[in-house]
């Protein structure tokens, strides 16, 4: 019991200095977190990268500096600029994160989301080649990452997005794709987006379910 | 003047006060090019930032005192350099050396075709093996699409660059596999027993290959496992031939995978004209267990285990006699098991290896003569691979093989056997001169206890990537390998049989379009040659020797065709030698000078399916002929082979497979068998060698149950 109360007031106390003034860590990665939401450009996205590598080299034990710089490699990955290549060192990087990140932090959903991410980048790369060994691996990190937590819309909504691509290829019904897509919708505007950012958790993706709807009407 | 001083020192205080000192410089490669994107900061600070698109750099720091300022770029080594802040200005000019990186490095292509989804270099992906047309979900018969190698249609085995099926060593995991094939009657084509869908990848070699490999003359084909399969599920196969049922368990670690399949013959031989005479058809059944633990962060465990049996009767007419001929029953009980691990450790080593173990059992009756072979294969193999440095890795191993083979006449009580223990060391050094040049080299030694022989082998290739995609390898080494056990079980202290490869590659894959040549020289000696005949030799002495050269061709294309895929290979092949019976430099009977193949697929959206087809055509076998003067003065006409298939997915996690081979009707010969005596006209009478039946017809359904409707067996087919 004594043990109890001292717990809750030393994380009352934590909270508490949280709320009350950010740390160098949490002002560097508050800035660098909005960076890379208005990121726009290879270069942009690899000025981010490189800002959360700073991060990193500073807070190892921290998974988000690791997790925000492996998306900032997934969108260099998805850039249809680069050659096959290219990407796939981007890619590749990325993985390397998201494994430090996963050993930090694991059976996180947002960290399995974002690992499915990349293979569905590494998949949409080579389509041709990778499409059929590699969907499983994606919609097993999806749907792993919602057993994990189900209410996760990045998930939810990059699930939708696979699902209307294999509709697409198999001239089927994309309800299931949609339906998916409209729940992630939903919880994008759930999601507490002031929380969230305070700890510096993801909340990206709202524009990605947007756009997957306007294709669903 | 002192306006001007007492300015200069306010300046000076203020910067003191403030503490700022600005960085700036500019990166470039070792080329001197202008490097965007690098990362510039000061270690444990979170001061720092990134090169613009000229590479220069410039930022503010509040720190003071000594401190380390870091240079990263992707791709680069990394450099640190110690400042001092003090309020002056720091300026740097700094050229990143490129690192080593395995991801865009060159790769050894010489001799070495890879399937694999994540490495670069490759030729086909898995998935190629089990979707090509004509294949027959065969692993065996998808490799004989790749150059380098010849169809034997009587035989079914591997056949590489004038070398014969014995010469080519096959891999599960690294350790070895005895008995690969299914075990059959003389001209009765085989196939492998192992599943397609076991594996993830594969390493094919048509020669120079790597010190890990021994006793194989010309080819090593190593299969690699999946790992952890995605999800729990189930597969059913109806098929016009049988059906089977696969059920998987995935767990957060371990994974567990169990099938069973039927396969009978008869009610498909009834229904379709067959050129052989059978008096049983084949029938077989086969099940497996595959375990698989994942150890650690990078480690494995894996655990497979194989049994089988099948069984035919068969009659075999023979040249210038009535009747049916000989009658061959074949009864054959197979057992595989494989254990193998892979680990990671610290400082830079990590570690592979395992045991295997391979029992087959053929009880045959030739003419209601009972005869029993039993063949035992146990690999046991560690090794230790250490990285000194990003460029440079040294790679050490130990192996142990027992080999034995009896054979028992069972009605006189007569038996003969061998039994030999083969010990090996290998060491290959990998070293990266830049991303652009590597050098392999290695050294294998083996004993035999019951050759009473030491040998030692060096292998060595080089590989150079040009300004484009394109590179150039080549490969040179020496390789042992012991002979038949139905030859050593008969003279147990016959030696090794030995070939050197040379070989020149020149390989380019870019934008979806892949090609590779290449040019090869081997030799032979001390090949086994022996008086009397194939199936009761005498005098047996390795006396023999011989050649292969040649050149083969192999383009894909994913792009050109729109939704197509294809590829076509060419292989051409000049060899000649001395061995088995034959007095004189002959031209093997499995080794056609021109061999060449045309795989298609094409992915229809609207009928969602995969149509494919492919032709496979060499320019016949030779074979000899009593009737000529002189040996293997025969030859066969042409050898031509196009086959369809098509893949209906009506729903994602079902999938209708047909298929159909020789779709031309061509009746194909490999050969002839003569009688031993002159008939009354005085000349010897010969029957044709040919094919089993015209074609051979598949249908199949392929179901998956699972959670992911989308999951389905397109890997299987």
């Amino acid at each position: 019991m004594k043990k109890l109360i001292l717990t809750i007031a030393f994380v009352y106390c934590a909270v508490l200095s949280v709320l009350a003034q950010d740390s160098p860590y949490q002002k560097a990665m508050k800035k660098e977190i909005s960076n890379l939401e208005k990121a726009d450009s290879l270069s942009k996205f690899q000025q981010s990268a490189n800002a959360f590598a700073r991060i990193s080299q500073l807070n190892p034990g921290a998974w988000q500096p690791y997790y925000y710089g492996a998306l900032a490699y997934i969108y260099q990955g998805l850039d249809g600029s680069l050659s096959l290549h290219k990407k796939d060192e981007a890619l590749a990087k990325a993985e390397e994160l998201i494994k430090k990140a996963d050993v930090i932090s694991p059976n996180n959903s947002e960290i399995v989301t974002l690992e499915g991410f990349k293979v569905m980048a590494e998949v949409s790369a080579d389509p041709g080649s990778r499409g059929q060994s590699l969907s499983g691996a994606v919609m097993y990190n999806f749907g792993k990452a919602l057993s994990i937590d189900p209410k996760n819309p990045r998930a939810t909504v990059l699930m939708g997005q696979m699902e209307y691509g294999t509709a697409k290829f198999f001239h089927s019904g994309t309800e299931k794709a949609c339906g998916l897509v409209k729940k992630s919708q939903t919880l994008f505007e759930e999601q507490p987006v002031e929380t969230l950012t305070a700890s510096l958790l993801p909340t990206w993706g709202g524009s990605l379910a947007g756009r997957l709807a306007k294709a669903c009407q | 003047m002192k306006v001007l001083f007492s300015t200069l020192s306010l300046l000076f205080l203020a910067g003191c006060v403030l503490g700022q000192t600005k960085i700036s410089g500019k990166i470039t490669d070792q080329k001197g090019v202008a490097m965007p994107g690098a990362n510039i900061f000061i270690k444990d600070t979170y001061d720092g930032v990134s090169s613009d698109e000229n590479g220069n750099f410039s930022f503010v720091t509040n720190e003071t005192g000594k401190h380390v300022l870091n240079f990263q770029a992707m791709g680069y080594k990394s450099q640190e350099r110690e400042i001092e802040c003090t309020g002056q200005p720091i300026r740097y000019q700094i050229t990143l050396a490129e690192s080593i990186n395995i991801l865009t490095a060159v790769t050894i292509t010489a001799g070495a075709m890879e399937a694999s989804d994540v490495k670069k270099a490759v030729v086909l992906k898995p998935l190629d093996i089990v979707t090509t047309s004509g294949a027959m979900g065969d692993i065996t018969a998808a490799m004989l699409t790749l150059p380098g190698t010849s169809t034997v249609g009587n035989d079914g085995r591997l056949f590489v660059r004038g070398g014969d099926a014995s010469e080519t060593s096959i891999f599960i995991d690294g350790l070895q596999v005895g008995n690969a094939y299914g075990s059959t009657a003389t001209n009765v084509p085989t196939r492998n027993r192992f599943s397609a869908n076991l594996f993830k990848g594969s390493f094919f070699s048509t020669g120079g290959y790597s010190a890990e490999y021994g006793q194989a003359l010309s080819s090593a084909l190593s299969l690699n496992t999946i790992d952890l399969p995605l999800r729990n599920q189930g597969d059913l196969s109806i098929m016009s031939l049988g059906g089977g049922y696969t059920q998987t368990w995935v767990g957060e670690k371990d994974a567990l995978m169990a099938s069973a399949n039927y396969y009978n013959l008869a009610p498909y031989q009834s229904l379709v004209n067959q050129k052989f005479d059978w008096e049983k058809s084949p029938v077989s059944w086969d099940s497996e267990v595959a375990l698989k633990h994942k150890w650690g962060k990078a480690g494995f465990i894996k655990a497979y285990g194989h049994t089988e049996g099948n069984s035919m009767t068969i009659w075999q007419k023979n040249a210038g006699e009535p009747g049916r001929g000989d009658r061959v029953h074949i009864n054959n009980r197979y057992s595989y098991g494989n254990l193998s691990f892979r680990q990671t450790g610290k400082n830079d080593w990590s570690f592979y290896g395992g045991l295997a173990y391979s029992h087959n059992r053929d009880a045959i009756n030739l003419n209601q003569e009972p005869i029993r072979q039993i063949n035992q294969v146990g690999h046991a193999k560690v090794v230790a691979v250490k990285d000194l440095g990003p460029q440079f890795s040294l790679k050490n191993g130990l192996e142990w093989y027992l080999k034995s083979y009896s054979e028992a006449l069972v009605a006189d009580h007569l038996k003969r056997d061998i039994r030999d223990n083969q010990f090996n060391h290998f060491v290959e050094a990998d070293y990266y001169f830049s991303n652009r040049l590597i050098f392999r080299g290695g050294l294998r030694s083996g004993y035999s206890t019951a050759a009473k022989q030491f040998w030692i082998d060096p292998r060595a290739s080089l590989a150079y990537k040009l300004n484009n995609q394109g590179q150039f390898s080549i490969a040179a080494g020496r390789f042992h390998q012991l002979p038949d056990e139905k030859l050593r079980v008969l003279q147990t202290d016959l030696k090794n049989a030995e070939a050197s490869h040379y070989i020149l590659n020149y390989f380019i894959t870019s934008n979806n379009r892949t090609l590779r040549a290449e040019a090869f020289y081997k030799t032979y000696e001390n090949l086994a040659t022996y008086k009397g005949t194939d199936q009761a030799p005498v005098a047996i002495a390795q006396k023999g020797s011989g050649y292969a050269r040649g050149a083969d061709l192999f383009y894909r294309d994913k792009t050109t065709l729109k939704g197509t895929d294809f590829w076509i290979t060419y292989s051409f092949v000049d060899s000649k030698r001395r061995y088995a019976i034959y007095e004189s430099k002959i031209q093997p009977s499995f080794a056609p000078k021109h061999n060449g193949s045309v795989v298609v697929k094409h992915f229809v959206s609207a009928l969602k399916s995969q149509l494919g087809t492919s032709w496979s055509w060499n320019s016949g076998y030779t074979y000899n002929d009593p009737n000529l003067a002189g040996e293997m003065k025969g030859k066969t006409k042409a050898y031509s082979d196009l086959s369809i298939s098509w893949s209906y997915l009506p729903r994602p996690n079902v999938i209708l497979h047909a298929a159909c081979s020789n779709i031309l009707g061509r009746n194909n010969v490999f050969g002839y068998k003569y009688a031993g005596q002159v008939d009354e006209t005085g000349t010897f009478s010969g029957i044709p060698v040919g094919q089993g039946a015209t074609r051979m017809v598949f249908v199949g359904l392929f179901i998956t149950f699972s959670k992911d409707k989308n999951a389905n067996q397109l890997n299987n087919l």
